[in-house]
């Protein structure tokens, strides 16, 4: 069984108003061109002038939602890094790719080059915090998030006295990037505003979204908002499969279906995971309050971000936003909250937090 | 007591050829992978030499019996492909059919070598339905994905990106997941393909030597960019003991830190790859003087040289190991650089081996010590150190050790 990651402070950067969350859902942002675009904070607060000019929007964000995370759980220098990106800065990678074709490879700047590696993110952020410590990048697709976690985890257990990671995520929307997922059937071919997505859950694909998500993670319970602990990813699972992890976890935790308040489901509108999202609604317990994201967030790589954000926000707050209300069960406990979340490629990550 | 892990079994495809003993037989003879190239379509391809492997995709293709022309995989997937078969020569797959296992894999630029070719046609017209078959290979996962897929095996996988260092992490990973109980086994490496992306890249940040480099030289002049694919198959000691397996090395000690000093440039002084190689020799309980041989990441940069240099003096004094970069024989592999080195370094203890920092004439004016530059033999090496360092503070050490 794994050991807790207590969870200190949450910190996304997303189309909505996850920044500035005295504002969440109020008002909903949302777009009918199936691209929902993130938010832009005041950059200027942890990145000096003469960074910010140079910087792409991703690395902006990342380095920004990273940092003001580590604020809010009044952290300066955490233990380590672990950051997921299943594209890194797309815009840089786009930039230095089409010069280079354009210029024919020549008289070419290396700051989109410099920008597009990976763990671009991961080293700034070691150097404002002056981390030294271990400093990981996760690329895998769907589950990059999901295994920055599984590592804080592997961190933690060999751990002696209490420990600190910063952990997050982040995946960036571009023209382009939405053409080439385009063709993939990753969106849907009629689109419709966002916030109605999962009322077109007839038709195949989704709408695309963009995030950047940040978590304080702790070994000691003080002051922390939840802890995760149960996290699982499994590679296109079976109906079957699923619901028997679902039923282990909850085991381990001595759980049931019954004490599951909360599921929020990562569901993404796409008609061709409907064969592993209704079974796993219809098993839920008539307890269970069901809330959704993706009509808020849009899909991408690592939008599983946006839910954990969400999950943290309700424990903090209390109370789940109603917009986000898929299904209102009759339990009033905010203790335990399951999140699931689905990929475009049917991968399945299940996390389970409980109150700290 | 955490359980030892061990390596079992190898399997590497470089500028040197592919397996042990093509690449055994070329760092005996000094005889560098590093050349002009054939295959990469670059208009500095006549300017450079690079550690490009032979066989075009089609050679490769063959080799593994898949279809040749536009079949949608990647240059960097058939690499892998080929150091994943390479591996399975020594493994029986029924091992990582009958028990779970991780897949741990490194990249840096993905199926880019491909995408570089037809990016404009996609993002534009886009009919083309060769093209389309490469469509999803912008990512680092793709060759990951893509290997598992070849073989039919579901195993936990992961993919690491962090530069120059990825495949090193991609071990430290593996090991851990073992240690912790979570699997038995796991094949971690990684894969790149040559592609005017990175070299462009590397040459705009003007540190690509046009010669063969020259690492820890007072007048280096850059890197060569080379590309390559390896794995190991890390295994629990008694896990590996059970089942009978040859163990080719323990891998005794290691340690991922960040220098948190700037985006692309490790400090002058070395303090973080110091401390990096520290926390290994700590955690396989070792002394500086216990180590036989560094194979240093050295890749002919300005600044690499400079910094590791100076660390390897901190840490090990005037008189350090004998100490050598291999990438004059294959070129920096970026992501496959920690996997391939960390092979020579296993290779190293087997054989009794020093290999030789190749070109290397004149002492760096900054340092009091020099690497080693010709092969010595009949060496019985107990411990041997590994450097990976990347872009992004990222600094790795790995210890092996003798079985």
């Amino acid at each position: 069984m794994m050991q807790p990651l207590y969870i200190l402070s949450a910190c996304s950067i997303t189309p909505q108003h996850t920044y500035d969350p005295e504002h969440f859902l109020d008002p909903i942002i949302s777009a009918d061109n199936g691209k929902l675009y993130s938010l832009d904070p005041d950059y200027s607060k942890y990145i000096s002038p003469v960074a910010i000019r140079r910087m792409s929007r991703m690395l902006k964000k990342g380095i920004t939602a990273g940092m003001k995370c580590l604020e809010n759980a009044n952290i300066k220098t955490p233990d380590a890094i672990i950051i997921g990106s299943a594209r890194g800065s797309v815009t840089d990678m786009e930039n230095f790719l089409k010069d280079m074709i354009k210029m024919k490879e020549e008289a070419l700047t290396p700051t989109g080059f410099i920008q597009s590696t990976y763990n671009s993110v991961n080293g700034w952020l070691a150097m404002l915090t002056k981390c030294t410590g271990y400093n990981q990048t996760y690329v895998h697709r769907g589950f990059s998030l999901e295994l920055c976690l599984f590592d804080a985890q592997l961190f933690f257990a060999e751990s002696t006295g209490p420990k600190q990671i910063l952990a997050g995520g982040f995946d960036e929307l571009t023209e382009e990037y939405f053409i080439i997922r385009n063709k993939i059937g990753y969106y849907k071919e009629q689109m419709c505003n966002s916030v109605s997505l999962l009322s077109h859950s007839d038709t195949p694909g989704s709408i695309a979204g963009e995030g950047a998500h940040f978590f304080a993670l702790s070994n000691q319970p003080e002051n922390a908002t939840c802890a995760i602990i149960g996290l699982q990813m499994l590679q296109q699972p079976t109906t079957e499969n699923l619901t028997t992890v679902i039923a282990d976890i909850l085991s381990q935790h001595n759980l049931t279906n019954d004490d599951i308040d909360i599921l929020i489901c990562g569901m993404n509108g796409d008609s061709r995971n409907h064969f592993l999202i209704d079974p796993l609604i219809a098993n839920t317990s008539p307890n269970t309050t069901i809330a959704t994201f993706k009509q808020f967030s849009g899909e991408y790589d690592t939008a599983s971000g946006f839910g954990l954000w969400l999950t943290n926000y309700i424990f903090t707050h209390k109370q789940i936003p109603t917009a986000a209300i898929y299904k209102q069960g009759t339990s009033s406990r905010i203790k335990n909250i399951l999140l699931c979340n689905v990929t475009i490629a049917n991968n399945i990550s299940l996390i389970l937090v409980k109150a700290s | 007591m955490a359980e030892r892990v061990v390596v079992t079994a190898i399997g590497i495809i470089s500028a040197l050829g592919t397996g042990k003993k093509a690449h055994i037989e070329k760092l005996r003879r000094s005889e560098s992978g590093v050349r002009n190239v054939a295959h990469l379509r670059s208009i500095h391809a006549a300017d450079f030499v690079l550690g490009e492997i032979k066989s075009s995709n089609d050679e490769l293709a063959e080799e593994l019996n898949l279809p040749t022309g536009d079949n949608g995989y990647t240059r960097t997937t058939l690499l892998s492909l080929a150091a994943m078969n390479d591996l399975l020569r020594n493994t029986d797959i029924e091992l990582l059919r009958n028990e779970p296992f991780a897949f741990i894999n490194a990249n840096t630029v993905g199926g880019m070598s491909k995408m570089e070719d037809i990016y404009m046609d996609v993002i534009n017209s886009g009919t083309d339905e060769n093209n389309n078959k490469y469509i999803n290979t912008l990512d680092c996962a793709e060759s990951t994905e893509n290997v598992a897929l070849h073989y039919g095996l579901k195993p936990l996988m992961a993919t690491i990106s962090t530069a120059c260092s990825s495949s090193s992490n991609a071990l430290i990973l593996g090991a851990r997941m073992i240690k912790q109980g979570i699997v038995k086994r796991a094949i971690c490496g990684g894969g790149d393909a040559l592609s005017r992306f990175t070299l462009n890249g590397f040459y705009s940040l003007k540190n690509v030597d046009k010669h063969t480099c020259k690492p820890f030289d007072q007048n280096r002049g850059g890197l060569n960019l080379g590309e390559a694919a390896a794995f190991c198959l890390l295994e629990s000691e008694s896990s590996a003991k059970a089942r009978g397996a040859n163990i080719i090395a323990v891998l005794s000690g290691y340690a991922n830190t960040n220098d948190a000093y700037h985006p692309t440039a490790p400090s002058p002084t070395g303090e973080g790859a110091c401390r990096t190689m520290q926390q290994a020799l700590d955690m396989a309980n070792l002394k500086p003087s216990d180590i036989g041989y560094i194979n240093a990441h050295g890749t002919a940069t300005q600044n690499n040289d400079l910094s590791e240099g100076m660390a390897i003096q901190t840490l090990f004094g005037a008189n350090p190991p004998y100490f050598s970069s291999t990438k004059p024989f294959t070129g920096h592999t970026l992501a496959a650089a920690g996997v391939i080195e960390a092979i020579f370094s296993m290779w190293a203890i087997q054989e009794q081996l020093i290999l030789p920092n190749m070109n290397f004439e004149t002492k760096m004016e900054e340092l009091d010590i020099m690497p080693i530059t010709s092969l010595i033999e009949n060496v019985p090496l107990q411990h041997v150190l590994s450097n990976s360092f990347g872009f992004g503070g990222s600094n790795v050490s790995l210890i092996f050790s003798r079985a």
